[in-house]
């Protein structure tokens, strides 16, 4: 059953549309992750479903109430979510304890029972000792820890989620991503999660929703965007891939701008006008002689660049027709520079995109 | 799992639709600062084409303005002024900031704290200071010239009553403007700049010329531009040196316009060329410091190179303790020496030293304990009232919270714009007419102060609010408290300090504020600054020091008590890191 729901949700500042029309509907304890570049109208979507801006159109509802239209919208205050911020916004003039117990006492709960939950909560964190510490006194992890307890001590009914670990370093960042998931399966609230890494997004989510220029490109679960991208910006936003342009051979095959076919295994072409087909940088297979297993999806190329980076080597091979592939292989096919290779696409690791 | 979190789900209590003031709020605002921003300047245009005798519009004030020579002496003088004091200014202070920032001078950091300070002495104490030190027949210096030397009293070897007299005596009050800034810029030169150059062959002194100079350029010139905006429009020092010296500037001549018989009309046009003169000069300044290719970014580089001085040290050290002693310490000592003699020539001995002063001041001269109410009765009047608007303004600016917002912070800057002098024939004839009359009350005073200081503690109010991140209410907000819920419990204690600031700092600058203050008091609302202006044509320098001591002392007592009261959030909220 779908508990979230955006229907049609627009939203624009002066003459500049960021949201443009958003559907979407998630179910109740799901995960879902809006990912696309800056400026794709993510966060905009995100304070959107929070109550911060008003919508110029469209509705969203919650269990079937309406909490946002062009003509009303509850504040934030009103709608019993709970969000973490980019910048984590802990109170600065309040310690731990006080932060995450200040939702508690807006609800006017005995203090007996505030403290109980404060504590459940600071528990579930690993924040128990550090309870009467300023924010300034606390490592950035903990800083979101922190963040963390105060946005779920409330028990929302809807959880969200604005970039919230682009503040961190990198292994830092890794350890959190696997700490939201471990507390989403632990709590399951409703989660709206906004980011721009798509291997956060990969980590984390139930539903990837990908999002450029204020539409939804795709939404589905992690397999199906990395799998079965079905734009070209999908392809290319999610994992290393190689766009080859061409034209419709017929339902299922590409006929690139060297004269290559390309048979594909899963998508389908555009119907007439160009067409592309989408293969990934480690599916294509690499050899410097003609493959013998194969006779479709193979051509010739010389290495422009080849560099070795210690698992694997890196290939930057230009074919026929002018584009140029790029492409790993293992360590022992060490190719030099200005050699002539061969490049089997297999048909199955190449989908062919309408768009 | 889920359901079980779903029945418990806290719902916030007594959700209400809340009353939305920001409309409400916005439209108070922008009606209260239209009135105390346009409406003087509107009544001054408008008077500037009434006649003084009878009605109906003409350009004869306008006429008057380009015929009359006295006018344009004036005009012509405040100009020349403020220019020879834009450079003495600069010519002091450059050298200085560059000693105190850049190099291993003993004692910078007391150096700067003394030249800090200095902004506190209102300009005209320091004028009379100088009358103190350097009057033909009665300055301290002219006398221990005439002892030493044996002449007779008709000789001197300073006359402060003098074109240069004025302009020195201004300038050095206005040169921490000069000093403070440049010291800054040159803060914020990074030394790898400067290594830069260094590395690619450039001597120290190339290095200096080519580098370090161009970049703090425009902080010398914006600084400059203030000082001669200061001088320009200060009334204080040239009514205190240029009338016995027998000359107008044009801000004591509007004044005097404002003498029996007054020519209100032809006060009006005279104000507002100074007023446009002012826009012009503020431009300049911000398009100057605006300039984003010169703008020192500050931050990873490093600290600023220190040059070693060497055997350029002692010159050096003369050169700072003689501005010094000019500019701060002997002002100072005039000013506590005449404040405890009988008289301004007295030696100082056992037998000279005397309470009189005091004792006239506190309890024998009528006016003092009217006026001392009347100075921090306004004066805390003002804070709080400046303090509060510059708040909401700018929690309405920066916060978006309406559109169009942006218009009030516009208004709310613009008396910066506004000559005291000009502001104050403004509001004389916006207010002291049947339908108000304001003139002869405190509130008269009090809305000139508040337009007078509105600027500052805008600015000090909109920085701090941008300090504010907006994530911090916003979590107050979805965590379920109201806008004014969150305002109360995390925007205002988070402000705290910064309000105690800015309060501070429109009180220091409300009492000793004189420019608008002169057109618009009476005998009823006179105010510290304006009886020691009184008492200064009277010739009473004693009681005019110990008036002036006084109101330093609670300048500073004022800083001091705000800085320690923890209620007040002095040091409270810095000791939690």
């Amino acid at each position: 059953m779908a508990f979230l729901e955006l229907d049609g949700l627009t939203k624009s500042y002066g003459p500049l549309t960021v949201v443009k029309g958003v559907n979407l509907s998630v179910d109740k304890g799901k995960l879902v992750c809006l990912l696309g570049p800056s400026g794709c109208g993510k966060t905009t979507t995100l304070r959107l479903i929070a109550g911060f801006v008003p919508a110029n159109a469209g509705e969203i509802r919650v269990g079937g109430k309406t909490i946002s239209s062009a003509h009303s919208t509850v504040p934030p205050e009103g709608r019993n979510m709970s969000m973490i911020f980019q910048s984590y916004a802990l109170w600065p003039h309040m310690t731990v304890f006080e932060n995450v117990a200040y939702g508690l006492k807006l609800r006017r709960l005995p203090q007996s029972e505030v403290t109980k939950s404060v504590r459940t909560i600071l528990s579930a964190t690993q924040l128990l000792p550090l309870e009467n510490r300023y924010p300034g006194e606390l490592s950035g992890g903990q800083q979101q820890r922190v963040s963390l307890a105060r946005a779920l001590v409330i028990k929302p009914e809807i959880l969200l989620l604005d970039e919230p670990l682009s503040n961190l370093d990198a292994n830092l960042r890794e350890e959190m991503r696997f700490e939201i998931r471990r507390l989403h399966d632990e709590f399951r609230y409703t989660t709206v999660y906004v980011t721009h890494d798509q291997a956060e997004a990969m980590t984390t989510a139930d539903m990837i929703v990908v999002m450029n220029d204020g539409r939804i490109e795709q939404a589905g679960s992690p397999e199906d965007i990395y799998e079965r991208p079905e734009t070209e910006f999908v392809a290319r936003f999610i994992g290393g891939t190689n766009i080859l342009s061409g034209t419709r051979g017929d339902k299922h095959s590409v006929i690139g701008e060297g004269g290559l076919v390309l048979r594909c295994g899963s998508g389908s072409t555009a119907a007439s006008g160009k067409t592309a087909v989408s293969v990934r940088h480690h599916d294509i297979e690499l050899s410097s002689a003609k493959p013998k297993s194969a006779d479709t999806n193979v051509t010739v190329g010389t290495v422009t660049r080849q560099i070795y980076l210690g698992s694997h080597r890196d290939y930057l091979v230009s074919i026929a027709g002018g584009e140029t592939v790029r492409t790993v292989a293992p360590v022992n096919v060490a190719i030099p520079v200005g050699q002539e290779v061969w490049l089997h696409f297999p048909p199955e690791k190449c989908r062919a995109l309408a768009q | 799992m889920t359901s079980d979190i779903q029945v418990q789900a806290l719902p916030v209590q007594g959700r209400r639709r809340s009353i939305d003031f920001s409309w409400p709020t916005f439209a108070l605002l922008t009606l209260v600062l239209s009135v105390l921003v346009l409406l003087p300047l509107f009544w001054l245009v408008y008077y500037s084409f009434r006649s003084d005798t009878g009605a109906g519009a003409t350009f004869a004030n306008y006429i008057a303005l380009v015929a009359d020579p006295t006018l344009l002496r004036a005009y012509g003088l405040a100009i020349g002024m403020a220019l020879a004091v834009g450079v003495l200014a600069c010519i002091i202070a450059t050298p200085m900031a560059w000693l105190v920032a850049r190099t291993d001078l003993p004692g910078r950091r007391t150096i700067r704290m003394l030249v800090t300070a200095s902004f506190v002495t209102p300009p005209f104490l320091g004028a009379i200071a100088y009358e103190i030190l350097a009057a033909p027949n009665s300055g301290i210096v002219n006398i221990m010239y005439r002892s030493v030397f044996g002449l007779e009293a008709s000789e001197y070897l300073v006359n402060i009553y003098t074109f240069s007299g004025l302009v020195f005596a201004i300038a050095c009050f206005t040169f921490p403007y000069v000093f403070t800034l440049v010291a800054n810029a040159l803060d914020k030169v990074p030394s790898d700049l400067e290594d830069a150059s260094s590395i690619l062959g450039g001597k120290s002194m190339t290095t200096l010329r080519k580098v370090t100079i161009p970049l703090v350029l425009p902080a010398m010139l914006a600084g400059t531009l203030i000082a001669i905006l200061q001088a320009l429009t200060m009334f204080g020092s040239p009514a205190i040196l240029a009338l016995p010296a027998g000359f107008h500037v044009i801000t004591t001549k509007i004044w005097s316009l404002f003498q029996f018989p007054p020519r209100l009309g032809l006060a009006a046009a005279a104000a507002l060329p100074l007023l446009i003169i002012t826009v012009i000069l503020l431009r300049a300044q911000k398009s100057i410091l605006g300039r984003k290719g010169y703008t020192v970014l500050g931050g990873k580089s490093g600290t600023p190179r220190i040059t070693e001085l060497g055997p350029w040290k002692w010159p050096a050290i003369a050169f700072v303790f003689c501005v010094l002693s000019l500019t701060i310490i002997l002002p100072y000592l005039a000013i506590l020496k005449t404040a405890f003699t009988g008289t301004v020539g007295d030696p100082i001995n056992l037998s000279t030293l005397t309470l009189s002063h005091w004792r006239f001041v506190l309890f024998e001269f009528s006016a003092t304990q009217l006026a001392l109410r009347n100075t921090f009765l306004l004066g805390f009047l003002t804070a709080t009232a400046v303090t509060a608007i510059a708040l909401i303004v700018s929690y309405l600016v920066i916060r978006r919270s309406v559109p169009g917002s942006g218009f009030l912070g516009v208004l709310a800057t613009a008396p910066v714009a506004i000559p005291g002098i000009v502001l104050g024939v403004g509001l004389f004839l916006s207010y002291a007419n049947p339908t108000f009359q304001l003139y002869g009350t405190i509130w008269i005073l009090l809305i000139a102060f508040m337009t007078i200081e509105l600027p500052a503690g805008y600015q000090q109010m909109s920085s701090a609010f941008s300090g504010v991140h907006p994530e911090l209410e916003e979590a107050g907000r979805i965590v379920g408290a109201s806008r004014l819920r969150t305002l109360w419990d995390i925007t205002a204690p988070l402000l705290r300090t910064s309000v105690v600031a800015a309060w501070c700092f429109v009180f220091v600058g409300t009492i000793r504020e004189l420019s608008a203050t002169i057109l618009l008091t009476t005998a009823n609302t006179k105010l510290v600054s304006v009886i020691i202006y009184d008492l200064n044509e009277s010739g009473d320098l004693g009681a005019i020091c110990v008036l002036g001591i006084i109101l330093l002392a609670a300048s500073f007592a004022v800083v001091f008590v705000a800085n320690r009261v923890p209620v007040l959030g002095g040091s409270q909220m810095n000791t939690r890191g």
